[in-house]
Parts: structure tokens; sequence; C-alpha cells
């Protein structure tokens, strides 16, 4: 993309926000396409990257725009000092946010994973953008919280942006550690010789080479047969040795990786590399922890990655392949297989047994030590170039999606240096910005796909409501009230992981008004088979509701013709009922 | 034992340090004012790391001379535990003795010694409701029903301590131990139905009626149950997750600074110095290791035969080595230091007296009759003279069993883990003694043999022997495999460019107990060079090579 073309963009996003005072204009300009919000009071171009300054602008002007909608609070700094943002965004005149079923949302984890950031900041745009639009947007956000926090690693995400990097650095955050266990941290990273901000390949002409340039395309590096003479040797990503020990890049930024530092089943980094000290020990998974330890009403979560067209369940570890059991796995399944169909190119996988083993994972620790359902989607998949399945990295299909459609913007073009350790080299390859990260045109339609899947999973969160309260006299003053709570979503409001560890609060059913002589639970209406609770009857605690059930209570009352009931679950919400 | 002696000698060494002698264990300001009289010294420096959540220091005191933070070091840890005022007394006195008594080790050995880790739980023995507290000030929901510190303790007799409730009922599980009835024991199965039975419980009341007393008191997160090798998820004490206290993080963070530790000895309730850890080949070889490496474990039994040899007392009954969460196992499985615990002090067995003087207290062994830790216990008191360690079962009124015989009593709390103060002295000594000898043996790198050969055309080949002289390898086997310990650096102050063969740097894994590694390089020019050689955990050494 050349900087004339990004100032028509912003040229046309400022004139069509001019257009939009005088209405009459506007329609005759634009037609309304089915799926997206028609005159957004927030403009903002889906079809490019933020950096933590973009992101934090768009998010300042959500929150003004939609101030019934969204609200933004910072919920902790990062290691360098910046603010960590989250978005609430609900419907604030229909109750309390924090009492309402809740969905998390973050992206950007791994710094060089970038556009969770922008399909976060798309779903808040989306939401609330709609809200007027929709009726199914408006119940949504009358039900449910969204709480979306779209860079989780901010400092590391403006360095991958805004220095020289691989597609897959920095990855870490930016605390710089000692890598190779020289006693000095950080003394040997990557340096960016051919100074175009990105950090590509070095090759070097060399007789006992196994490479030769493809004739054919002369981008491509191929390995000769054993028996053929080469030209090219490979020598690695862009870098000098710096501190004259023989090793190039051998230590950098980092080297952790923030999604093993949860703490669920954590291990240290001997047992599972990546870990830093101790679980939360990075000052932005703390501000997370913190953030959803104070908000017990989240219910459903979703992380985003990139990339490879994944949803992801844990269990991260083989180890932790008990925790996950069939009531919650049967729930997970119901949720990922639609959203399967709603992301085409994607696939519902388990962490431990289709991608690989490990501990200390964000959504582990969401599931595991929260109980929270929870996913995390490898965004972008190369099904997205041609609808084919040509897998991760795929070489030949990269250089056909350059050459076809994005017409060179992604390759850097071989071009001689000199290096002060190997001399005369050639540095090119693919930027940083391709194959992990959408090119522009595919990021929109993948934004809103995966934001699709996310209100699914919001929606299935519990919704509870008091169904039916039957009265039976009972004589000399005395009545039985039988409340049905029913749970009108797939969720529970206690996850069997909850249920084993008792991680939230059981969920209490109350009478108010009437004098209360005994309360019970009631499991089996027609048998009368009753749970009587000694201790406070008025407050009946029930363990759980299960998803699309129904629980009863009953309570033994004198006196008091009105009276009401209430329900108060951390994670099913409020509901009430009046005589 | 004589209580006369030690207490004179222990009111000379505190006269040093304090301005009169001590009759019971250190309330935490009185800890504070011994630790700040050790901070006089130009070898001693004292930090807070933190405050708790109930306001107290988490200290940290620096032993040490010179570079310090570039020599080998040892961490000494008390109060792992709350209620074990012996710990908190015994990593004080220690400091006091080293600095005192010891101060030459100082030249090659840095002491880290972190008294008090528990001082909220600790301050409890100090207040007028005295029970063995684990937690901090947190609040915290221990039986995770919803709602806090809902089943508190009460002194239901007034008398200031918290100790058992026992009903009569013949729906009892315990019956009164055969040689002391005061002491109540669970009755097995051959024990006869017309005998006197008791439901035994903590003292104080059912206040949320769930059948279950004081299951949820007014306390938080014990340190020595919230670290992160084998954290118990979710039980009582522990919570949610590991490390979740500023007092545990504040800690971490700073040992994880202090790159020239090697070895911990902390004083808490498990012990793997009376005898050393076990070797379980499948529990090693898992990649969650979960016993101690093979190479590791003979370390850990050479250290115990030392232990052993300093230490005048035998064990008894010292099966803990090691519980979840724990402070000393995490030290050696999470953070590959060398990790040594102990008690310091236990009850010991008192049967072999038996035959000697046939008192009534032990005749706990005859025929089937078995002893009990607590008849031990007692036994042990009565023949030491220690009075007033059993609160006599005195009758209370109780409203959760109304009609019902209710009676409070007990060995006294803190009686049986924390020996009279007046007897902590001798065992200050000889844990002084051991801690020493453990320093003394640390990695020791030494350079032998320096030579160079002049190879003609301004080259030189310089060659030297590296030795370590300990019976102690420079990195444990386990500590190899961590990221928190630096490899061995050999540094040469020569250019990249006039060194031909070898590097300016070069890193090392290990050198194992008395390995000798010839190290060489071929190097340009003329002048001097310095060769220096460690990693903060074994100290430096260095040499002077005229080229």
């Amino acid at each position: 993309m050349n900087s004339k073309y990004i100032q028509n963009t912003v040229l046309l996003a400022i004139l069509s926000f001019l257009l939009n005072i005088a209405p009459a204009d506007a329609q005759e300009k634009f037609f309304r396409a089915i799926g997206t919000p028609h005159q957004p009071e927030v403009q903002v171009s889906w079809n490019r990257y933020y950096t933590y300054e973009g992101m934090v602008d768009i998010m300042e002007k959500i929150a003004k725009a939609y101030p019934e909608l969204a609200k933004m609070e910072s919920i902790g700094k990062s290691y360098e000092g910046r603010d960590i943002y989250v978005l609430t965004i609900s419907d604030f005149n229909t109750g309390d946010p924090s009492k309402k079923p809740a969905m998390y949302i973050d992206g950007n984890i791994h710094s060089n994973e970038i556009q969770g950031t922008e399909f976060s900041l798309y779903t808040a745009w989306y939401l609330t953008e709609m809200f007027d639009e929709l009726d199914f947007i408006k119940e949504l956000l009358e039900d449910k919280t969204f709480y979306i926090n779209p860079s989780i690693n901010p400092d590391a995400r403006n360095d991958y942006m805004n220095q020289p990097n691989t597609p897959h650095s920095p990855r870490s955050g930016m605390i710089v550690l000692d890598n190779d266990g020289d006693g000095k941290a950080g003394e040997d990273g990557f340096d960016d010789i051919n100074e175009d901000n990105h950090i590509t390949m070095m090759i070097r002409k060399s007789p006992t080479g196994r490479y030769i340039k493809d004739p054919l395309d002369d981008r491509k590096l191929i390995r000769v047969a054993a028996e053929e003479k080469g030209e090219y040797e490979m020598l690695g990503y862009e870098g000098i040795d710096t501190d004259g020990d023989g090793e190039v890049n051998e230590d950098g930024i980092g080297y952790y990786d923030p999604n093993r530092d949860w703490g669920w089943k954590w291990q240290p980094d001997y047992i599972q590399r990546g870990a830093y000290k101790y679980p939360f020990s990075l000052p932005e998974n703390r501000a997370v922890m913190e953030f959803v330890m104070k908000h017990p009403n989240i219910a459903g979560a979703q992380s985003y990655h990139n990339y490879g067209g994944m949803i992801l369940r844990g269990p991260g570890a083989e180890e932790d392949a008990e925790t996950y059991n069939s009531e919650d796995v049967a729930i997970y399944d119901e949720i990922a297989k639609k959203g399967e169909e709603m992301i085409p190119g994607y696939r519902y996988l388990v962490v431990y047994k289709d991608l690989y083993s490990v501990f200390g994972g964000e959504l582990d620790w969401f599931y595991g030590g929260r109980g929270v359902y929870t996913y995390s989607n490898e965004l972008m998949v190369s099904y997205l170039y041609f609808h084919e399945n040509k897998g991760r990295g795929n070489q030949d299909e990269e250089l056909k999606v350059d050459r076809y459609l994005t017409f060179g913007d992604a390759f850097v073009d071989w071009d001689e240096y000199d290096h002060p350790q190997y001399g005369k080299i050639e540095i090119g390859g693919f930027k940083k910005n391709f194959g992990r990260a959408h090119p522009g045109f595919l990021l929109e339609q993948d934004a809103h796909r995966n934001m699709a899947f996310s209100i699914y999973h919001a929606y299935h969160t519990p919704k509870l409501s008091i169904s039916d309260v039957k009265e039976e006299n009972l004589g000399g003053g005395l009545k039985q009230v039988t409340a049905t709570i029913y749970n009108e979503r797939l969720m529970p409001t206690h996850s069997s992981q909850d249920l084993k560890y008792k991680i939230e609060r059981p969920d209490y059913i109350s009478i108010s008004v009437a004098k209360v002589l005994a309360g019970m639970v009631v499991n089996d209406e027609d048998f009368n088979k009753v749970e009587e609770q000694e201790v406070n009857p008025e407050t009946i605690k029930v363990k759980n509701i299960p998803g699309m059930e129904t629980v009863k209570v009953r309570w033994i009352i004198s006196g008091g013709r009105n009276y009401s009931i209430k329900v108060d679950s951390a994670k099913g919400g409020i509901a009430e009922w009046e005589s | 034992m004589n209580l006369k002696l030690p207490c004179l000698l222990l009111l000379s060494i505190f006269l040093s340090f304090s301005s009169y002698a001590q009759q019971d264990y250190p309330t935490n300001r009185q800890v504070e004012q011994r630790l700040k009289q050790m901070a006089n010294s130009a070898n001693a420096k004292l930090i807070s790391l933190t405050k708790t959540e109930g306001g107290q220091d988490i200290w940290a005191l620096q032993l040490g001379k010179g570079d310090m933070e570039n020599k080998p070091a040892i961490a000494i840890t008390g109060g792992v535990e709350g209620f074990h005022l012996l710990s908190v007394e015994l990593a004080l006195q220690i400091s006091e003795k080293i600095l005192q008594e010891h101060s030459e080790i100082l030249d090659q050995t840095t002491f880290y010694v972190f008294p008090n880790m528990s001082p909220d739980a600790y301050a409890q023995y100090f207040s007028d409701m005295r029970y063995e507290r684990r937690g901090n000030s947190a609040k915290i929901d221990q039986d995770r029903d919803g709602e806090v510190s809902e089943d508190p303790y009460e002194d239901l007799n007034n008398d200031g301590w918290i100790s058992k409730l026992r009903v009569e009922s013949p729906m009892g599980d315990y019956v009164p131990h055969q040689s002391d009835s005061r002491v109540l024991v669970k009755a097995d199965e051959k024990a006869k139905r017309n005998e006197k039975r008791y439901m035994l419980y903590s003292e104080g009341l059912d206040n949320d009626k769930d059948e279950k007393f004081n299951e949820d008191p007014e306390e938080g997160i014990a340190f020595n149950k919230s670290l992160t090798y084998k954290f118990p998820y979710f039980e009582a004490y522990a919570s949610d997750f590991p490390v979740s206290q500023p007092e545990s993080r504040a800690l971490l963070d700073y040992l994880f600074e202090h790159w020239n530790i090697f070895a911990f000895v902390t004083f808490g309730p498990a012990n793997n110095l009376s005898a050393p850890l076990k070797f379980n080949k499948p529990e090693a070889e898992k990649r969650v290791v979960t016993s101690m490496l093979e190479k590791d474990v003979k370390l850990n039994e050479m250290i115990s035969e030392m232990y052993n040899e300093t230490i005048p007392y035998e064990a008894y009954k010292q099966d803990n080595q090691g519980t979840d969460g724990d402070f000393f196992q995490w030290a050696y499985f999470h953070f590959g230091r060398l990790s040594f615990s102990t008690p310091g002090w236990w009850v010991p067995d008192m049967k072999e007296e038996k035959t000697e003087n046939g008192s009534q207290t032990d005749s706990v062994s005859n025929g089937d009759i078995k002893p009990t830790a607590e008849t031990n216990f007692l036994a042990w008191a009565e023949k030491e003279g220690v009075d007033n360690v059993f609160l006599p079962w005195t009758e209370v009124e109780h409203p959760d069993f109304p009609n019902q015989k209710v009676e409070v009593g007990g060995i006294k709390p803190f009686a049986m883990t924390n020996l009279p103060y007046q007897m902590t002295d001798s065992i200050a000594s000889s844990h002084t003694d051991f801690i020493i000898k453990l320093a003394e043996i640390q990695p020791k790198l030494e350079l032998h043999n320096l030579r160079t050969e002049k190879l003609g055309g301004r080259l030189t080949r310089v060659t030297v022997d590296l030795f370590n002289n300990s019976p102690l390898p420079t990195h444990s086997e386990l500590g190899g495999k961590s990221r928190w310990l630096q490899k061995l650096q050999i540094r040469l102050s020569k250019d990249k460019k006039d060194i031909l063969a070898g590097n300016t740097i070069k890193l090392v894994d290990k050198l194992e107990a008395y390995e000798k590694k010839t190290l060489s390089w071929i190097v340009k020019g003329s002048g001097t060079a310095n060769i220096r050689i460690g990693a903060p955990h074994t100290g430096f050494v260095e040499s002077n090579v005229k080229l």
C-alpha cells in the first residue's frame, strides 16, 4: 500500500463524515449493504492495522459516540507504562453491566499476532453501531455485557510495527532477558542491515551452498539434488554477531511467552519453555487477571491469536486432559461446531491434541482457573487466498499471492549488502506483515465472521427467568410457594469445572417480604423429593442452573400476600418476579 | 536439660544486640529491632521487600562483604509457617552468630536472610486469642461457599488459647489414650463401645451450622501452601492460583534478581536434612518433574550426612518431606537451587527412657498401647521439666451441643513445634555450625597451570586449567536445566579480531565436583589479557596473563 492511497482513504473518510451531517445527500451517495453499519458514527477503515495509539483513538471515539453503550477504562499498565484499556459494551439503561452475563474478548497477547486487536475493535464498533438498527443486537446488549480488551501486549505491538522485526518477533513483551545465560540481557538481537524495517533473510554465494535461485522465479530458493552443485547458502535472519560469541541473533527481546504465564497448572521454564517467574508475573497478564477476578459475571471468553484458521479449546497440556469433562466438552463442541460453519477455513481443534502440549496458557486459566468457557482463535488461514488448503507457510502459494493478488507488496527483492562478519551477502524475503497477518482486503470479512462466532458464544451464556410460580394453601395461614427458574441458553451458571472446585459462589434464589418457615430445593416435583436448607431458608443456595433446564425451589411461608422472588447468579445475571 | 546454662549464654549473646533478656519468642516489633541492631554492622544491610496485607514488613537481611552479589550465597528463610515461632528465632540467631562469631565466612559467602515470611500469622501468638495460624491477613473464603470468614474460632473458656473441644457422645470417634487419659486418640475398631467416647473439634462455634467447626476463620493465604510447585488449587489457605500474595511475590521477585544463590536452608515443617529425599525414576523422567533428580539426591545425601554429624539429636517422626505448594520444594523444583529444610527441633523419641526410670508417662509403649505424638510430647515435657503445656479440660456451655458435656482443653497450641524459648540457643548454635559447613563446601572455581606458548609471528597460545575445588558441582542436575542459573562464563579481555582460536566469551554448562577443564586460546599481539571465569552463584575467578 503506498502513502498516496492512504491519503486518499483518509480524505474519503473525512468526506463521508462531513456528508453524514446532511442525511439527504448521504442517501444519494450510498446504498446500504446488508450486515454492515451503514452510516456509522465512528468512521474506521477495516482494511489496515492500527498501532497502540491508533487503537486507543478508535476506542475513545466509540466511547464518546455511545456513552450509554460503551465505557472505556484502564485496567492496568504494561511493562513500559502504557495503559491497557478495556471497553465495556452493554446497554447501560437496562441494569448494571457487572451483573449481566458477560463475554470477555482480548487480542494480541503475542505481539506479532496483531489482528486480534482489529477484530476486537471491530466487535466493539459493530455492536455499538448496530444497537439501534437490529433487534437482535439490542436484546443482546440488554441481556449481556462485552468486555473488549483489544491489545494485552501494547508495548511489543508497537515494537513489532515500528521496529525491524520478522513475522514472528517479538511475540513476547518488551522485558529483555538473558537468553543465552551469559549474564547479559538482550545483547545480540536482530540488525536491520538493509534498513527497511523488516527483518528478512540473509543468503550468500558459496561454492558449497546447497541452494540455487529458481530459474523460473528468482524470489525463490530451491535446494539442489545431492549430486548437484548449488550456488547459495542460507545464513538466517538479518543480524550480526554483536557480542563476539560466535552466534548471531541469539539474545534479543524477551524471550518469554506471555501465553505461558497463566495460573492454571503453571510450570516453570525448564518444563514449559517461555514461562516467566510465576503465574501473572507479567504486568499485562496481571492486569487481565485482576480484571477477571473482579468480574465474576464473565461466563464466556475469547482470545485472538494468529495463525492457521483454528478455533481452539483446551486442555493446553496432555497432563491436564482430565480437567475437561464430557459435560463441558459437549457445550464447547456445540458452540465451536457452529463456529466452523460461520468461519470458512477454520477448524475446531483441541490444543494439546492438535497443536502442541503446553502449560500456562490463557485459555486454560480462564477455563481451569475460573470455569469460563473459552476459545482461542488462530486468525488468518491460507484458505482465504484461493479457497484451497495449502497449509501454513506454503511458500509457493505465498509467492503466487504476491504475484497475482498483492502485486509485489509482500516481498523484499534480493539485494546485495556488506556484512561485517559474512562479507558480501544478499538480503530479501517476505515482509513481517505477510503470512501471519491478513492482507488488508481479507481483514474485514474475517473480522466480521469471527465476531459473529463470539456473538453466538455470548448469546449462549446463561439467561435466567422465573418461568413459573405456584402457590398452594396449606391451611393455618401457611402457603407453599414453588418457583421454577429456567435457563434459556446452552451454558449452565456453573461449568462442571466450576462446580468441581466451587470456583464461583452458588446461585441465590430468595423470597422477600414473607415470613419463611422452611425452604428447600425441589429435585423431583412429582414425587416430592426435596432437599431442605435449614440455615437462611429465605435465600436458597443452588449449586447450578444447567443450560436449557429448570431448577425448582420451594418455600413454606406464613402471611404476606405480596412477595417478590429474585434470582441472583454471578454468571447468570439477575431475574426477578413479583406477585 | 539444665535450663540455667543456655539461659545465661543466651543472655550474654543478647546483651550485645538487645538491652534486655528475652523471655519468650520475639514479637514482630522485637524482630524488627533485632534486625535493625544487626543492620548497624558494616557487613549487614536490611531492606523491607514489601508490606503484607496486615501491614507487616517482609524483611530481607543481607550479610556479606564487598562484591556481595557475585559471591555464592545461601538463602536462609524462617517463618514459612506462621505458627513456627522457632524458625524465626533460628533465622535471627543464626544471622547474629554469623555476624558475631563467623564474620570471616563473609569473605567468600553471602547470606540472604528472610527471617519471617508469615508475620501476619506469626502475630497471632502474641494476641489475646492464640492459635496455630498459617494464613496472612487477606480476606479469603477458605471453604468457597460464597461467604468470607463466616465460621471463625471462638475462645469459649476465655483463657486466651484456641485449643480443642471435646463432646461426650456415644457416637464419638475418640477415646482417651490408655496411658495418658488427657490425650484423645481415634478409636480403632477393636475399641470397646462401652468406653467413654468423644467427638473432637477445634475450639469454637459452628457459626454457619454446616457441622464443620472453624472451617472459614479470619485468616488468608498460607505462604507455605501457595507457591507454584504442586500448588493445591482451590484448597483452603492456598486459594485460586499460586503466588497470589504481596509477600510471596516480593520474595520471589527478589530471589529472581539475585543470581548468586546456590543453596537454600529453610526452617519449616519439612525435613530433607535428617534424611534425604528419595529418587523416584519414573517421577524424575516425566515432563513435569516430581522427584529430585538422581545426582541431586546424592548431593542431598551428602548434605544430610553433614547435618546429622552436626546436629546432636536423632530424628523422630520426621516424615514430612514436603507438602504441596511449599517453599523448600519450590526452591529446588522451580528455582533449580539446592534446597534444604528442617524444623530445627522436634520432640525426641521418649521410648528409650521408659526402661530407665519407669515414670507414669513413659508407660505409653507398654504392650499394645502405642505412643502418639502427643503422649510422646507430654512425656518429654515432664522429663525436661517443661510446665504448663497442657490446658486441662474444662467444662463449658455450648449452644451447638445443648444438654451435652462439652469441655475445652488439650495440649497448648505451639508447644509441640516450638520448644521453650530459653532452650533455643543450643539449637541455633548447632544450626549455625551446619550452615557454616555448607558455606565452606560451596562451589569453588580455581585456575591452575596458567601457561603461555609463543607460536611466533606475535601469536601466543594461552592455556589454563579450570578446577572446581568443591564436593558440590557448579550446577545441580536440575539447576543445569534452569534459565535462572547462569552458565559459567569464560571471558578473555581481547578484541574478537585478535583471538584466532576461541571467543571473547564462551559458555560452559557445568563443572562437576572436583572436575577440571582445560581451556586454551590463540591470541595475536602483545600486552596482557585478563581471564575471568564464573557465574554469580559460583563466584568469579580471574587471572592476568602476559602475552
